[in-house]
């Protein structure tokens, strides 16, 4: 359990990234294709077993454990998608233009301290998760205990009586090998949707 | 049934099927948006000849495109051969709009410029190209933002606005070279609500976000802060339905985003500010406060998020949210700006993911048979002089009042029974306002 999020800490001491950081994990991400020699075996199994967790761990809202699972130097980005010819010459994921998320670990920690402080009617009663983690590859970076990896999600929510949302998308991640499993250092989160269709992203994905 | 009879905007009572009944729906597509001035876009999206978007107005489809004159054009996204959508991008540049049923080809003005075997048609009696263009609305700008209407009887912008341009400069107009919406294009979600909620929340009740947004303050505003809400020192101002609760904080809402970097800044620039605007304005760049411009579009000082409330049906609204910034401002500040905003106001923003549970519940249980029979509650009117006389648009002092609401509602019951514009009741002048005395 960690002690960094003990009531209203001083977020401006927790981990963030400069905009040139920030900047460069962003191409990091976008240049991200599955490069690497595939990584197999043992080593994939290690990979996969650590999304389930994940999953488990936001399903059962244990928001402090999941926050154990990012690195400090995290960058952690969910776009937002228009629709565009296919003759438009600009890219569509651009970290300049607006974002659901474009986040350091201290943003992260924020939203954690918001829903911690028993203030938040929106998820009172709670919210019920399930999240779905599949296709998994892994890729090697060229970096010793770093991997590349590609995956899709399901998360569905529900609350309350009818209140409900479903949202497919794809990540890309770069994870680190830590003494007992991995930490996420960058992700990039891709919904489908150019229309949100629900009111609210009161989740982690 | 009158809608005079449902909204009491003198003691403040409303009638709660004005939020589900889909009659009333119907009617406000005909008598509120069909003859309002509505937001299209910022003049920044759509710079160079050939530059597009597409948005709606109300539930209409439509094209806001640059033409080759850098005149801004804005017609119906709906081809007039059998009505189809004849451009599916959200923004883009082009020369042509074709629609994909027939291939109809429209210019950048809307006007119809051919089609394949146009010879079928020339050969065609009575048959004329002019006739058969995109709708074409009337456009107008004020300070970058772009309005259209299809309503040829309404008034013009100026005086749709009247004087509620005089404060819409605190935030259009507080330095040279003008705004621009960030880039990327809008942050969009969904609610099943009706779309009048999120708009009278926005005209004038910061009442709520000192219980709805208790969660979401907490981690940003320190260990012993908090933003003061008090009704010293705070107005609603009301124009014609537009109206704008605020207080003299400068910067009140701005601080909730948790940024000191870009507080030290917004404070470095209000010398200036206050030079160009007076220091009652300056006051009101960045304060605690909100504000609609009727019906639907709606913004905050501080986050500087601009959005419109696209109704959808009685029961659903699409949020549709851009990010406004003075053009000249230094590009690592316009980017705290739109990580400030995001994080604040927008689907995933720890102060808007409280407002839509909120709206969508108002709306659904507002429809129980036996609910519906008792009026809401918009009375709140606490006694409070306002000590200036010089302040522009019908003015209450306290920012923690349902005022602007009630005069939101006033405003929507006019348009609703009025046959036509000349039953509508506008003031302010056309002319350009002059500044009041500071």
């Amino acid at each position: 359990m960690s002690t960094a999020l003990d009531r209203k800490p001083d977020y401006s001491t927790f981990p963030r990234l400069s905009l040139e950081e920030a900047r460069a994990a962003a191409a990091d991400l976008l240049a991200m294709k599955g490069a690497g020699a595939p990584v197999e075996g043992q080593m994939l199994g290690r990979i996969e077993r650590f999304y389930r967790q994940e999953a488990r761990i936001l399903d059962e809202e244990r928001y402090e454990d999941w926050y154990d699972l990012l690195a400090d130097d995290l960058f952690y980005w969910m776009p937002l998608r228009e629709n565009r010819f296919r003759r438009d010459s600009r890219s569509e994921l651009d970290p300049d233009s607006m974002a659901f998320f474009d986040e350091s670990k201290a943003d992260i920690a924020v939203r954690i301290g918001r829903l911690k402080s028993n203030l938040v009617w929106t998820e009172d009663p709670p919210t019920r998760h399930v999240y779905i983690v599949s296709n998994v590859e892994a890729f090697e970076t060229g970096v010793d205990g770093e991997f590349e990896t590609h995956h899709v999600f399901t998360q569905y929510r529900n609350r309350s009586e009818h209140d409900e949302a479903t949202l497919f998308g794809r990540r890309r991640d770069l994870i680190r090998a830590v003494d007992d499993g991995f930490q996420i250092v960058r992700r990039l989160i891709l919904l489908p949707q150019s229309v949100l269709s629900t009111k609210n992203l009161s989740v982690f994905f | 049934m009158k809608a005079a009879d449902l909204v009491d905007s003198s003691f403040g009572t409303i009638d709660r099927r004005i939020f589900w009944d889909p009659a009333i729906y119907e009617l406000e597509l005909e008598r509120v948006f069909a003859r309002s001035w509505l937001f299209v876009a910022h003049e920044s999206q759509i710079e160079e000849p050939g530059a597009f978007v597409t948005t709606y107005m109300a539930q209409d489809s439509v094209i806001v495109a640059r033409a080759d004159d850098g005149a801004i054009n804005v017609f119906l996204n709906s081809c007039p051969h059998r009505g189809n959508r004849v451009c599916f991008a959200d923004s883009g540049k082009g020369r042509a709009f074709t629609c994909n049923y027939h291939g109809w080809a429209f210019g950048l003005d809307g006007a119809l410029k051919k089609m394949p075997k146009m010879g079928l048609y020339k050969s065609t009696p009575g048959f004329r190209m002019e006739d058969w263009g995109l709708r074409r609305a009337r456009v107008a700008s004020y300070k970058g933002l772009v309005f259209a209407t299809f309503c040829e009887e309404a008034p013009s912008l100026e005086q749709w606005l009247g004087d509620f341009r005089w404060y819409l400069d605190a935030v259009l107009d507080v330095e040279d070279g003008g705004t621009e919406f960030l880039p990327g294009g809008a942050t969009r979600s969904v609610m099943r609500c009706n779309w009048k909620f999120p708009a009278d929340n926005f005209v004038g009740d910061i009442y709520h976000a000192l219980w709805t947004h208790l969660g979401g303050a907490e981690p940003t505003l320190g260990r012993h802060g908090g933003v003061i809400v008090e009704n010293d020192g705070s107005y609603q101002v009301s124009v014609n339905g537009h109206g704008w609760e605020f207080n003299d904080s400068f910067f009140g809402n701005a601080a909730t985003m948790g940024d000191r970097e870009l507080l030290r800044y917004m404070r470095s620039r209000q010398e200036a500010i206050t030079a160009r605007l007076g220091d009652f304005r300056a006051k009101m760049w960045g304060s605690v406060a909100s504000a609609t411009i009727f019906p639907n579009f709606s913004f905050l000082p501080g986050y500087f998020t601009f959005r419109t409330f696209q109704p959808k049906g009685p029961t659903t609204t699409e949020i549709h949210a851009w990010t406004l910034v003075p053009r000249n401002m230094p590009d690592d500040i316009k980017d705290r700006f739109r990580r400030g905003s995001m994080r604040t106001f927008s689907p995933s923003g720890i102060l808007e993911m409280d407002d839509g549970e909120n709206w969508e519940h108002s709306t659904s249980a507002n429809a129980g048979w036996v609910t519906r029979n008792q009026k809401l509650c918009y009375a709140m009117a606490p006694a409070g002089e306002v000590e200036r006389d010089d302040l522009p648009g019908e003015v209450t002092a306290g920012q923690l009042s349902d005022a602007n609401q009630r005069l939101f509602y006033k405003r929507w019951a006019e348009m609703m029974d009025a046959e036509s514009w000349a039953d509508i009741p506008t003031t302010g002048s056309d002319a350009q306002f002059s500044e009041a005395a500071e």
